[in-house]
């Protein structure tokens, strides 16, 4: 089975270094890292990652415009994404499902069952 | 005016007396009468005579309608057709002859014998030949003297009239009465209740002494003598000293003082005052009007008694007058005190109000100093919904003054689109709910203010127990500043826990990939240090969570997202979630569900029984268990004791949870404010169960802003019991349509 390809934007490299081992330990997954949504935007067209893990709040550009740019182009629109969110109030998800978003994560999360939630969450087998 | 003239003299007399009439013996045969008759042809009677006195009498006529009518007629004698007994008059009594034929008349009879002082016969006199003889000059006379009585008479009335006061109308009669009759006294006497009496008016000719105001003892003037003058009686005395005249001796001795030779008395009779009339309608005495001839002894004519009795009757009217004024004059006086304590009360009723008035417009200035002082918007609304009031802040904040605001509809001063919005608060407070809405509003400067807006209905009472909604108060405060300030706190706790949990996600996701073993191995104490570290982050998460919960809820940033939902859905969703961490600490969860529809936001509904299992769990000891139920109940009696009242005639309105343990329990005096910030039972449990004080806080909330409530009930050493209720869907969608 081919390995699957992760891209994760966050802003915060201590959180990317978390993700990146936390997926890699559990999953044994490749991952890309973007440190901004411009640059996860160009990191998305140019590997074509199986799923992106996007943090919400970002400078400039964040998680849901972001999301939305992702959704309007045709190389990435078809890119599942699960937000990664400090944001944890019942009307925020709410706004998330809204939106098609393929899961949300939140913020902290548990970086044992982070592989496994994904997972569930995009519909693969671990 | 006096006048003797109606006096005849004695040759006139002389003439009319017929001084040798036929006379008889009551046993003569009637042939032998009859043949006496027809030898005297001017005799036209037979006077029967009894030793001298007259003891009956026989006219021509009665004879002869006798011997017409009785065939044994000669057998008869006269004593069996006589007339008896007979009208005599004393010789002395002959006055006038109007007095004469007055007499002839009130007897029916034409013919009358005239006796002296010793009742031996003096004559007869016919009445025909009476009229005959005073013919001419006798008619002329009398007729002048009925003028004359009648023209008297009117003038002494007129002058009685011409006065309402009794005191003058006594006196003028007495005055004119002793003029006319020439009497040496006139006087009136008035008769008292308790029988004694006294003069009130008198006309006394000197040298005779005035008996003026002196009283009467009762025993002159006896009860009998009163009854008898109410019935009327006339008594004409020609002499007090003459045995026939039958006064008492003490009376004639008492009056002796005063010379009195002879004297007539007439009654004053009136009916009883108005007050009176109601329940006695009999003549009352009131008095007597005397005249007295000191002189000598007098032979009062029936003219002096007529006049006399005339004079009475017009005294009494005025007396009835004189009462009647003096009633009319009481009741006027009573309704003139009525009236003036009236006019007094009203004088005073209308000082009151004007003091009223005054008080009232120095507090409307006031309440006006007030209301355009205060920093809120003031105005009243009228049922039609139009500003019957607005204090200066709508001038200084919204450029709308008052005077033109008056009378204006609300929809007219806050646009169309804006009504809008208002329009359902507007009604809701003129159907007498108290409402408070919040809003934009834009002031004079063109800038919007956040405002809350709170609208009162006016409840008037109509009748007792009666009301009924005149209008609103309207009251608009500026709560900009508020609003800003709430913006600027849940920012900054927004930024605070994101900034928060991003080095805390990183924190945490090491400290668990080390503990993993997999990047290295640690000693125990390590190992250990590293178990508290990630403990130490677990619990922090929680908090940071709950904090921005509860702010968020509190803020009214959530709101609830009602819908029809399933309890025993919401309970396995809760216990699935739960389901791991029980496990882990050998705790089984039990339910007994049942399925009723409620009307909620089944995420927070979620998150409140997972709460209450979290909490379950912390404080149950391992191997044992956790009830969580579900269940109808009532709203209408305080709970929790509605559980048990269920009956299957009512229709139940609430669902009612139930989280179940077998724990430690919580102190009575603990349970108050177990549902407060940070109210642990025990300050050291949130550092051994992890909790954050934060989380009974938020299931309050929760269920409140569901309109259920939320309770404990616990037994230190036995468990806990957590209940809450919802409202069930069917009641929500009723109270919604």
């Amino acid at each position: 089975m081919k390995t699957k390809r992760i891209l994760v934007i966050d802003d915060e490299e201590s959180i990317q270094k978390v993700v990146s081992l936390s997926l890699k330990m559990e999953a044994n997954w490749e991952i890309i890292c973007a440190s901004s949504g411009k640059e996860g935007l160009r990191e998305a067209e140019a590997q074509q990652p199986d799923a992106v893990l996007l943090d919400v709040m970002m400078p400039e550009m964040d998680g849901i415009a972001t999301f939305e740019r992702l959704n309007n182009n045709r190389q990435t629109q078809a890119i599942p994404v699960i937000l990664l969110t400090a944001k944890t109030g019942t009307a925020e998800k709410r706004l998330f499902q809204k939106i098609g978003v393929t899961g949300v994560i939140t913020k902290p999360f548990n970086p044992l069952a982070l592989a496994s939630q994904m997972a569930k969450l995009l519909g693969w087998q671990l | 005016m006096a006048s003797d003239e109606g006096i005849r003299t004695l040759t006139f007399w002389d003439e009319v007396v017929d001084t040798h009439p036929l006379t008889a013996s009551g046993q003569t045969l009637l042939p032998k009468v009859l043949t006496q008759l027809v030898a005297r042809p001017e005799s036209s009677c037979i006077l029967v005579l009894h030793r001298s006195n007259i003891v009956g009498i026989v006219t021509r006529q009665d004879l002869v309608n006798v011997i017409a009518q009785r065939s044994r007629w000669t057998k008869l004698r006269l004593a069996t057709i006589m007339t008896h007994p007979v009208i005599t008059m004393l010789k002395s009594e002959l006055s006038t002859v109007a007095a004469l034929i007055q007499r002839f008349e009130h007897h029916q009879i034409s013919h009358l014998p005239v006796i002296n002082e010793n009742k031996g016969l003096v004559g007869v006199i016919v009445q025909k030949e009476l009229l005959l003889k005073a013919n001419a000059q006798s008619a002329e006379t009398i007729i002048e003297q009925q003028h004359q009585r009648s023209q008297l008479f009117a003038e002494i009335t007129l002058k009685i009239r011409q006065s309402l006061q009794l005191k003058e109308i006594l006196q003028t009669t007495v005055e004119e009465v002793q003029n006319l009759l020439q009497a040496d006294r006139v006087l009136i006497y008035q008769v008292l209740a308790d029988g004694t009496g006294k003069t009130i008016s008198e006309a006394v000719q000197t040298p005779y002494p005035s008996i003026l105001g002196i009283p009467f003892p009762e025993e002159v003037f006896p009860e009998d003598y009163q009854h008898l003058y109410a019935q009327g009686r006339i008594q004409a005395i020609a002499d007090v000293h003459a045995p026939e005249s039958g006064l008492a001796d003490c009376l004639v001795e008492f009056i002796k003082q005063w010379g009195i030779q002879s004297k007539l008395i007439v009654p004053i009779v009136h009916p009883l005052p108005p007050e009176r009339l109601l329940d006695d309608t009999t003549n009352h005495l009131w008095g007597l009007l005397i005249a007295h001839h000191c002189r000598s002894p007098r032979q009062w004519t029936d003219f002096e008694l007529e006049l006399m009795q005339q004079l009475a009757d017009q005294i009494s009217i005025a007396l009835s007058q004189g009462q009647m004024l003096e009633y009319l004059e009481e009741r006027v006086n009573l309704r003139t005190v009525e009236l003036t304590q009236a006019n007094t009360a009203l004088q005073q009723e209308i000082q009151d109000r004007k003091q009223v008035e005054v008080a009232l417009r120095k507090s409307e200035e006031q309440i006006r100093l007030i209301t355009n002082n205060l920093p809120v918007l003031i105005a009243y609304v009228d049922a039609q919904q139009r500003y019957r009031f607005n204090n200066q802040a709508y001038n200084y904040w919204l450029g709308q003054k008052p005077a033109k605001l008056y009378g204006t509809s609300i929809k007219t001063v806050a646009g169309a689109e804006h009504y809008e919005h208002i329009q359902p608060h507007v009604r809701a407070a003129l159907s007498g709910e108290q409402v408070t809405y919040e809003g934009d509003l834009m002031f004079k400067d063109g800038r919007y203010h956040a405002v809350s807006v709170s609208y009162i209905p006016h409840l008037e009472m109509v009748e007792p127990g009666q009301t009924t909604i005149s209008g609103f108060f309207a009251l608009t405060t500026d709560i900009s500043e508020r609003k800003a300030i709430e913006r600027m706190k849940d920012e900054f706790i927004a930024v605070v826990s994101h900034e928060l949990r991003t080095p805390l996600t990183s924190l945490h996701g090491s400290l668990k990939l080390i503990a993993t073993g997999r990047l290295g191995h640690l000693s125990d104490e390590g190992q250990q240090m590293l178990t508290v570290a990630d403990e130490s982050t677990d619990r922090l998460v929680r908090l940071v969570n709950n904090v921005l919960d509860l702010q968020r809820i509190e803020s009214g940033e959530v709101t609830m997202e009602a819908c029809t939902c399933d309890t025993a859905d919401l309970v396995e969703q809760a216990v699935d979630a739960m389901q791991t961490i029980a496990q882990e600490q050998d705790i089984e969860i039990q339910t007994q569900l049942k399925s009723l529809a409620i009307w909620a936001d089944p995420d927070y509904i979620v998150q409140t029984l997972t709460n209450l299992i979290s909490n379950a769990i912390k404080f149950s000891a391992p191997g044992t268990a956790i009830t969580v139920t579900s269940q109808s109940c009532f709203d209408h009696q305080p709970l929790p004791q509605a559980i048990n009242t269920f009956s299957q005639s009512d229709s139940p309105e609430l669902a009612l949870f139930c989280v179940r343990d077998n724990g430690q329990g919580i102190p009575h005096d603990s349970l108050k404010n177990i549902f407060e910030r940070f109210q642990q039972v025990d300050s050291s449990d949130s550092r051994k169960k992890g909790g954050t004080g934060l989380g009974l806080t938020i299931c309050r909330k929760i269920i409140e802003q569901h309109g259920g409530t939320i309770w404990v009930e616990s037994e230190v050493g036995v468990g806990s019991c957590f209940y809450f209720t919802v409202p069930l869907s069917s009641k929500k969608i009723l109270q919604t349509s």
